[in-house]
C-alpha cells in the first residue's frame, strides 16, 4: 500500500441525496477557508498590521531585520566609492572611534558621509526629518504636530536659503557635496548588500538620497534645541497673572544671586540702552494670545523647545599648569541619547588635522583639536526668542498686518506632509516681516528666531578648526550666527581664552522679554558689534570658564536676556570658579574630577542657614538624625548620601512653601517648576540677604519670615520622605531616588541603558536634574598641551545598531568618570585591535 | 518505500532547494509560491500542507541558522525583541520568524489544494 492509496478516496456514488449536497459544498467551503487564511497570512507579510512591520519584509532572514547581526560585525575591508578622487584609508579604533586619512579635503568629506552613514544612517534620517517636518510620513499622526510645527519655524526654508546663497567658490560647498556623496555611496552599498540599518527595515521605507540641505537641516535642529525659546511667552504670563510689581521683582533682568561672570569688564564707552522699558502691564488680550502660543508650545515633544541650557567648559593658563602646558576641559551637557548625538573621529587631509566629535549628519568635527589648539562650547544663553503681536484689521485689510506705518501683506509657503496611513496634509504658513506666524488663536502672533537668519555656521566651524592661534580662531568665529555659543579655547602656547560669539539682536525699545508690538518701532534692529560681544584672552588670574552663566557683569551696556531662564542660575559656573582659584597649580587628573565634582554650590549656601533656623527647634529623635546628617554632610551629591536625599527634598519643599501660596492665590498658569531655575535664585538671595522679603508672607500664610518658611517646609517634608523611602533617615541614600537613564532615540523603551543610580544633581558639575535624569555630560574632553594628552568619552557607542558590540560599550567608563585617550591614526594602529577600511575611487 | 513515494519526497526535497533559493535571493515569499506549486498537484489538503509547511521552515530557518553560525545571533534576537516590546525574549523574534516562513509554505500548499480539489468538485459534480 502506498501511502497515497493509504488515503481512501472518496466514493464516487452517494447513496443518499443530503449527505451528497453537503459533501458537494465541502470544497467550496474549504477553498474559502483557505483564501482567507492566505489573505490573512500575505496581508500580514506584505503591510503593517496592528503596530507590528510587515512581517514578511521585516522578519526574512535573509533581507529583513536579522541583517543586524551582519552589520554589526566590522571586518577589514576595501571598497570603492564613487565621490573619491584619491584612495583613502579609514582606522576604526576596538572602539569604532573613526580616523580617516585623505589626500585630499573632497575626498576627507566623502570618507567621512561614508563612515557616519555606516554607523549611524538612521540616526540622520531622523534628524534631517525632524527639521524638514517629514516624521509624521514614517510614523503616522502621531508626529503630524511636530511636523506641521517644524514647517512653520522654517528651518527648512532657511537651510534651503542657506544652500542657495552659498556661493560656488566656498569650500563649505565642496565639504557638504561631497559628504553627501559619501552618505550616498553607503546607501546604495546598504540597499544591494540588503544592510540598511534595521529600523529602516521595520518601518518599511527605504531613506531618500542625502543633500547638503539636510546637513544644514541637521544644524539647524540643534539650533532649535538649544536656542528657541518660549520664555517671552511664560513672562507674559507671569506678568498677568502675579501683577507687573512682583513679576518685575521675582524675574528680573540681572540675576538676583551671586554669580561668576567671566568677563568683567570693561566694556567699551556704549551707552547703556534708553529704549529697554520697565516691566509694564499686559492687556487680557495679550494674555489671552500669549497663553495661545504657551500652551501649543508645551503641547510639543521635548527637544522641540529650548527649556535652558547646562554645559560646561573651562580653561587654564599655561601659568598655572602642573605640566607647563595650557588645559582645556568641556563637557555640553545634551540629551543622553543611544545612539549619542556624538561620533568621535580624527580627520586629516590636506587643509583639516582635528579630532574630536561630529554629529552624524554634518562634515565637521564640532569640539575638539587641532594640532596646535583646542576647543569646545557651551551655550551662551542670550536671548535669541523674540514674539510679535501683529496688528491686523481683517474688515478694512483681510490677510495684512500694520507694518511701519503701512498695511502688508503675509508672505505665505504651502508645504505637503505625507502622513502614513492617512491623507497627505497640506499646511500653509504665514511669514511677517518678523517670522513666521506661529499663532493666529485670538492674536496673530509671529516669531523672530535667529535659527532663522541664513548663516554659514557649518563653514565657520570648519574655519574654527583650521585654526592655528586664538586670532585665526577668534576672526573664524566672527561669522557665528547661533545658537550663540562660548567657545572656550587653549592653545600649545599656553594662551587661553572664551568668546561668547553668536548673534545678539537687540531692540530700540519695548520689554524684548515679553511678547511685543509688531508695528516696527519694537523691531530687532541687528546685533552688537563682534568686539562688544563677551571675551576673554589670557586673563590675569590665568583660568576662564562658562557654564550657561551670565558672561558679564550688571555694567555690560547692552541687553542680552534676562535671569529667567536664558541664562543659568550659576551655581556650576560658581562651583568651577570656586575650585579654579584655589591656589596651586592644576592637573588634567584635576580637569577630570572637576567635570565629575558633586558639590551643590547652592546647598554649601543654604544648608548652614537651615541649621542655623532649626537651632532652636524642639526635634523629634528622627529629625536630630536628619540634622545630624546634615551637619556632618560636604554637601557632595553622592550616591551613597542620604543627606544628599535630605537636602534635595528640603529646597524642593521650600520653594513649594514661599511660592505656591502666591501661585495658588494669583492662579499663575505657569507650573513652577518651568521656572524654577529663577526661583531658585530668588529664594536663595532672600534666604541670605534680605531674610524678611515680602515673598516669605505670602496671602493666606501671615506675616514670617526666611527662618519661619525653612521650619515649616522642614518639618514637612519629613513625612513625605518617610513615606517615600521609609523611617530611617540614614538609609534615605541619594541613589535611591536618582536614577540616571539613556534613552534610545527611536524611543523603544527595551534599548534604553538604566535606569541606574547616580550621582549630581541639576546644580553640580556634573548635571544630572530631574527624576529619572535623561541630560547630561554628552561629551568629556580633557586637553593638556603640556603633556600632549587628549582625552575624551561620551555615553553611549559609535554605532546606532544595538546588536552592535559599539551600542553602547563606552556607558560604563563613561559613568565611572574616567576618559579614553584620544589618539591619532598611528597611536590607534600602535595600539592594535583595529579595522582599516581601504576606500578607492 | 514505493516508487510514487520516493517521487513525492525528491519533489518535496527538489521544492525545498526551490523555495530556499529564493529566500537566499531575497524572494522571501517563494515559499508561498511554492506551496501554492505544491499544492496544485494534489487535492487532498493533509497530503499537501505538511510539506508546505515543512519547506516554509526549512526555507526560511537555514538562512537564519546560517546568519547565526556566520555572525550569532544573541545580540539581534535580544534586540529585535526589545524594539517588537518583548523586553529582551530573545526567542520570540526567532519563534515569530520561522512561524511566517512555515506559515507561507502551509497557506500557499492549502490554497492551491483547496482551489483544486473545487474545480475537481465542480466538474464531477460532487
Amino acid at each position: 500500500m502506498t501511502a497515497e492509496s493509504a488515503i481512501a478516496e472518496p466514493p464516487a456514488v452517494m447513496t443518499a441525496v443530503a449527505p451528497r449536497r453537503r459533501r458537494a459544498k465541502l470544497p467550496l467551503l474549504n477553498l474559502v477557508g483557505a483564501a482567507i487564511v492566505s489573505a490573512a497570512v500575505l496581508y500580514v507579510s506584505f503591510f503593517p498590521v496592528a503596530g507590528l512591520p510587515a512581517l514578511g519584509a521585516a522578519f526574512n532572514p535573509t533581507t529583513g531585520a536579522w541583517t543586524m547581526a551582519a552589520d554589526a560585525q566590522v571586518t577589514d575591508r576595501m571598497l570603492h566609492l564613487s565621490g573619491l578622487q584619491q584612495p583613502v584609508r579609514v582606522v576604526l579604533e576596538k572602539d569604532g572611534t573613526a580616523h580617516v586619512t585623505a589626500r585630499t579635503d573632497h575626498d576627507l568629506f566623502v570618507a567621512t558621509g561614508y563612515v557616519h552613514a555606516k554607523f549611524r544612517l538612521f540616526q540622520m534620517d531622523l534628524l534631517r526629518r525632524q527639521g524638514a517636518g517629514r516624521l509624521s510620513e514614517i510614523v503616522g499622526k502621531v508626529a503630524l504636530d511636530t511636523d506641521r510645527f517644524e514647517l512653520q519655524l522654517g528651518l527648512l526654508r532657511t537651510a534651503e536659503l542657506e544652500w542657495a546663497q552659498l556661493p560656488a567658490s566656498d569650500p563649505l560647498r565642496d565639504a557638504l557635496l561631497a559628504y553627501a556623496q559619501g552618505v550616498n555611496d553607503r546607501i546604495t552599498e546598504a540597499e544591494s548588500t540588503h544592510q540598511l540599518d534595521a529600523m529602516f527595515t521595520l518601518l518599511g521605507y527605504h531613506p531618500q538620497p542625502w543633500t547638503p540641505v539636510d546637513s544644514l537641516l541637521v544644524k539647524g535642529d540643534m539650533t532649535q534645541t538649544l536656542n528657541f525659546t518660549d520664555t517671552p511667552l511664560v513672562m507674559a504670563l507671569l506678568n498677568k497673572s502675579l501683577g507687573t510689581d512682583l513679576a518685575s521683582e521675582w524675574f528680573p533682568i540681572l540675576p538676583p544671586n551671586q554669580q561668576a561672570p567671566y568677563d568683567p569688564g570693561p566694556y567699551g564707552k556704549v551707552e547703556p540702552p534708553q529704549g529697554i522699558a520697565t516691566m509694564t502691564a499686559m492687556t487680557d488680550a495679550q494674555s489671552a494670545s500669549a497663553q495661545a502660543v504657551y500652551e501649543r508650545l508645551a503641547a510639543l515633544p521635548a527637544g522641540l523647545v529650548s527649556k535652558g541650557g547646562a554645559s560646561n567648559n573651562w580653561a587654564v593658563a599655561g601659568a598655572k599648569s602642573a605640566s607647563g602646558g595650557a588645559l582645556l576641559a568641556g563637557d555640553p551637557h545634551l540629551h543622553l541619547t543611544l545612539p549619542a548625538i556624538w561620533f568621535q573621529l580624527t580627520q586629516e587631509s590636506p587643509g583639516f588635522h582635528t579630532s574630536g566629535v561630529s554629529i552624524p549628519g554634518t562634515p565637521g568635527v564640532l569640539i575638539g583639536h587641532n594640532q596646535h589648539i583646542a576647543w569646545s562650547l557651551t551655550d551662551a544663553q542670550n536671548q535669541q526668542t523674540f514674539f510679535y503681536m501683529e496688528k491686523e484689521d481683517s474688515k478694512t485689510h483681510p490677510g495684512m498686518y500694520f507694518w511701519n506705518g503701512a498695511w502688508r501683506k503675509y508672505i505665505t509657503v504651502s508645504y505637503q506632509i505625507p502622513v502614513l496611513g492617512g491623507a497627505t496634509e497640506h499646511l500653509t504658513v504665514k511669514w511677517s516681516v518678523h517670522g513666521p506666524v506661529i499663532s493666529e488663536r485670538g492674536q496673530t502672533t509671529s516669531v523672530w528666531w535667529s535659527g532663522n537668519l541664513p548663516s554659514q555656521d557649518l563653514g565657520v566651524l570648519m574655519n574654527a578648526g583650521r585654526a592655528s592661534n586664538w586670532q585665526e580662531f577668534r576672526e573664524a568665529l566672527r561669522g557665528w550666527y547661533s545658537p550663540t555659543h562660548n567657545f572656550v579655547y587653549a592653545d600649545d602656547k599656553g594662551n587661553i581664552g572664551l568668546i561668547s560669539a553668536g548673534y545678539y539682536p537687540q531692540v530700540a525699545k519695548g520689554q524684548p522679554w515679553m511678547p511685543m508690538p509688531g508695528t516696527g518701532e519694537y523691531d530687532v534692529t541687528g546685533t552688537i558689534p563682534y568686539d562688544d560681544i563677551p571675551q576673554a584672552y589670557n586673563p590675569p588670574d590665568g583660568i576662564i570658564w562658562s557654564a550657561n552663566q551670565r558672561q558679564v557683569t550688571s555694567s555690560y551696556p547692552y541687553y542680552i536676556g534676562t535671569a529667567s531662564n536664558f541664562f543659568d542660575p550659576g551655581y556650576r559656573a560658581n562651583e568651577i570658579h570656586r575650585v579654579l582659584s584655589q591656589p596651586g597649580k592644576l592637573s588634567a587628573s584635576d580637569m577630570q574630577a572637576l567635570q565629575t565634582d558633586t558639590h551643590d554650590f547652592l546647598a554649601s549656601e543654604i544648608v548652614p542657614v537651615l541649621l542655623q533656623s532649626l537651632s532652636k527647634e524642639q526635634l523629634t529623635p528622627q529629625e536630630s538624625t536628619i540634622v545630624q546628617l546634615l551637619r556632618n554632610w560636604d554637601f557632595r551629591m553622592e550616591i551613597n548620601s542620604s543627606a544628599a536625599t535630605i537636602w534635595s527634598y528640603f529646597y524642593g519643599w521650600y520653594v513649594y512653601e514661599v511660592f505656591n501660596p502666591w501661585w495658588k492665590s494669583r492662579a499663575v498658569p505657569v507650573e513652577m517648576q518651568e521656572i524654577s531655575d529663577t526661583l531658585d535664585q530668588d529664594l536663595e538671595a532672600w534666604t541670605l540677604h534680605d531674610p524678611s522679603n515680602r515673598a516669605f508672607s505670602a496671602p493666606g500664610v501671615g506675616s514670617r519670615s526666611a527662618a519661619d518658611a525653612q521650619r515649616a517646609a522642614f518639618h514637612k517634608m519629613i513625612p513625605q520622605i518617610a513615606k517615600d523611602l521609609g523611617k530611617d533617615p540614614n538609609s534615605w541614600t541619594w541613589g535611591r531616588v536618582h536614577l540616571r537613564v539613556l534613552e534610545n532615540l527611536a524611543e523603544v523603551k527595551g534599548l534604553n541603558y538604566g535606569p541606574r543610580p547616580d550621582r549630581g544633581d541639576g546644580r553640580t558639575p556634573l548635571a544630572a536634574g530631574d527624576y529619572p535624569s535623561t541630560h547630561g555630560p554628552s561629551w568629556r574632553m580633557v586637553v593638556d598641551w603640556g603633556s600632549g594628552t587628549f582625552q575624551g568619552i561620551y555615553p553611549g557607542g559609535q554605532s546606532e545598531n544595538p546588536a552592535s558590540d559599539w551600542y553602547m560599550d563606552r556607558v560604563d567608563t563613561w559613568f565611572a568618570g574616567r576618559l579614553n585617550p584620544m589618539l591619532t591614526a598611528e597611536q590607534a594602529v600602535a595600539a592594535g585591535g583595529i579595522r582599516t577600511w581601504d576606500m578607492r575611487p | 518505500m514505493g516508487h510514487a513515494a520516493v517521487r513525492r519526497y525528491v519533489a518535496i526535497f527538489l521544492a525545498a532547494l526551490l523555495a530556499l533559493a529564493g529566500v537566499l535571493l531575497g524572494l522571501w515569499w517563494a515559499p508561498f509560491v511554492i506551496g501554492v506549486a505544491l499544492g496544485a498537484l494534489d487535492r487532498r489538503a493533509r497530503i499537501v500542507v505538511p510539506p508546505g509547511a515543512a519547506i516554509g521552515l526549512i526555507a526560511w530557518a537555514i538562512p537564519l541558522a546560517a546568519v547565526h553560525i556566520q555572525y550569532g545571533l544573541g545580540p539581534t534576537t535580544r534586540s529585535l525583541a526589545a524594539i517588537m516590546g518583548f523586553d529582551h525574549q530573545g526567542v520570540l523574534p526567532v519563534v515569530l520568524t520561522l512561524l511566517v516562513g512555515t506559515l507561507l509554505g502551509a497557506t500557499g500548499a492549502w490554497l492551491a489544494s483547496a482551489g483544486r480539489s473545487a474545480l475537481t468538485s465542480a466538474r464531477t459534480g460532487t
